[in-house]
């Protein structure tokens, strides 16, 4: 069971930083795990914690946030909040009993097509050791 | 200290330093928050930690204190006020619900077995003049137990639990910062309307979240919860992680204004960084 385990990942990726680091990756032809469903945001400050617990909630194994730099925001300070939002998030998802580390935010800027696909490769094989979901049917 | 109180709002009112009262009257037994406006009438005044907080802002979506600063500007309004209520002012006033400059607090402490009975961290305000203060009970007891367990264990827990939720909103409801109009715990595309239990743990999630940079631990939600759910073991641990990440804690400086509402930090949660 354990072995051929694929996860599924929803991926929030801000249009302006994260989802052009995808599409390079694409471009590029660089290898990176097909479990991500990538959902593109104007921007990660635009993903409600309703958002994250829903998509854990209906069968996700990891949620991924991606978003630009600190400082290099499209709209100034979007993604100041998605990283406090996700500051509380994380506590309160462990202690409704599911680890945090199934929420992971990382910004990826918008020339840094390889640095996507290792952190998507290091997040798929994370959710594969933590296994499925125990929110999945509950 | 009742009748101190008492010959102390008399004075207050007869000398017109304020004009109204917010506090606890006594009728044929029962005992209901009351605006006293005559000084004769503060012989009913009773003072008593016991009872709820009046500040709820359900039905009207309003605490009484906003609805009557706005239907009278400039009103002085004395409150009478043990820590949690004095708390719940704050954290209005921050939100600019009411004007704090226009409040008197008339603070009393309440005591130890009080403060043991609702689990209070601070059973006493901080415009302190009647009664003397005892100190708190420490947060971390109410979770230390639930956060010692496994993550599988917990998440038990919490299904059993929040799958006891019958749905009554009273948890909001009781709340004195549930001041929305439009609450998300009412919408259809969060909550799935006519069903019970709500969904785990979509429901409650919200209210959660909303309240981690607001809660003023009065303990309200617990006491009207009809199921007996544990709501203050996930507030007081929210509480405590606000306080360990951003330094913050609701309800004590009217000054200080929550983290997660301003972005105008230049570098914010710069430790935190490296974890996530």
């Amino acid at each position: 069971m354990a072995n051929n385990f694929e996860p599924q990942i929803v991926g929030f990726l801000c249009n302006w930083c994260t989802y052009v680091a995808a599409d390079l990756a694409g471009v590029a032809r660089l290898q990176y795990p097909p479990n991500v469903r990538v959902i593109r945001m104007m921007c990660s400050g635009a993903v409600s914690p309703l958002y994250i617990i829903s998509a854990l909630k209906k069968g996700a194994d990891g949620v991924f946030i991606g978003g630009c730099h600190i400082g290099d925001c499209h709209y100034q300070r979007g993604n100041h909040s998605t990283l406090k939002r996700v500051a509380i998030v994380k506590p309160l998802l462990e202690a409704l009993g599911i680890d945090s580390r199934r929420l992971r935010l990382e910004w990826i800027s918008a020339s840094e097509g390889p640095q996507f696909s290792k952190v998507l490769a290091e997040f798929v094989d994370q959710i594969k050791e933590l296994g499925p979901n125990p929110l999945k049917g509950t | 200290m009742e009748d101190e109180i008492r010959r102390h709002c008399k004075g207050l009112l007869s000398e017109k330093k304020i004009d109204v009262i917010w506090g606890l009257r006594e009728k044929d037994g029962f005992v209901a928050p009351y605006l006293f406006q005559n000084p004769e009438e503060l012989d009913s005044l009773v003072v008593s930690s016991k009872y709820p907080l009046s500040f709820t802002c359900r039905p009207s979506k309003e605490t009484i204190l906003s609805i009557l600063q706005k239907k009278k500007p400039g009103l002085k309004i004395g409150v009478i006020a043990r820590g949690c209520d004095e708390r719940a002012l704050i954290e209005l006033a921050k939100s600019e619900q009411i004007n704090l400059d226009l409040i008197e607090i008339i603070g009393f402490a309440c005591d130890r077995e009080q403060a043991q009975e609702c689990v209070c961290f601070k059973p006493f305000p901080q415009n302190l003049k009647f009664g003397t203060k005892v100190e708190g009970i420490a947060e971390e007891k109410a979770f230390q137990d639930l956060m010692a367990t496994e993550l599988k264990g917990r998440l038990k827990f919490w299904h059993d639990q929040l799958s006891k939720c019958i749905k009554c909103y009273g948890c909001r409801n009781a709340c004195p910062m549930c001041f929305c109009k439009d609450c998300r715990m009412e919408q259809s595309v969060y909550t799935e309307t006519g069903w019970l239990p709500p969904e785990f743990p979509l429901f409650q999630f919200v209210r959660f979240y909303h309240m981690a940079d607001r809660c003023i631990e009065c303990g309200e939600c617990e006491k009207a919860c009809p199921m007996d759910i544990p709501l203050r073991k996930i507030t007081k641990y929210l509480r405590s992680k606000m306080k360990e990440i951003f330094g913050y804690q609701a309800g004590l400086d009217p000054k200080q204004k929550s983290p997660i509402l301003t972005t105008l930090d230049e570098d914010p949660l710069k430790e935190f960084q490296d974890e996530i």
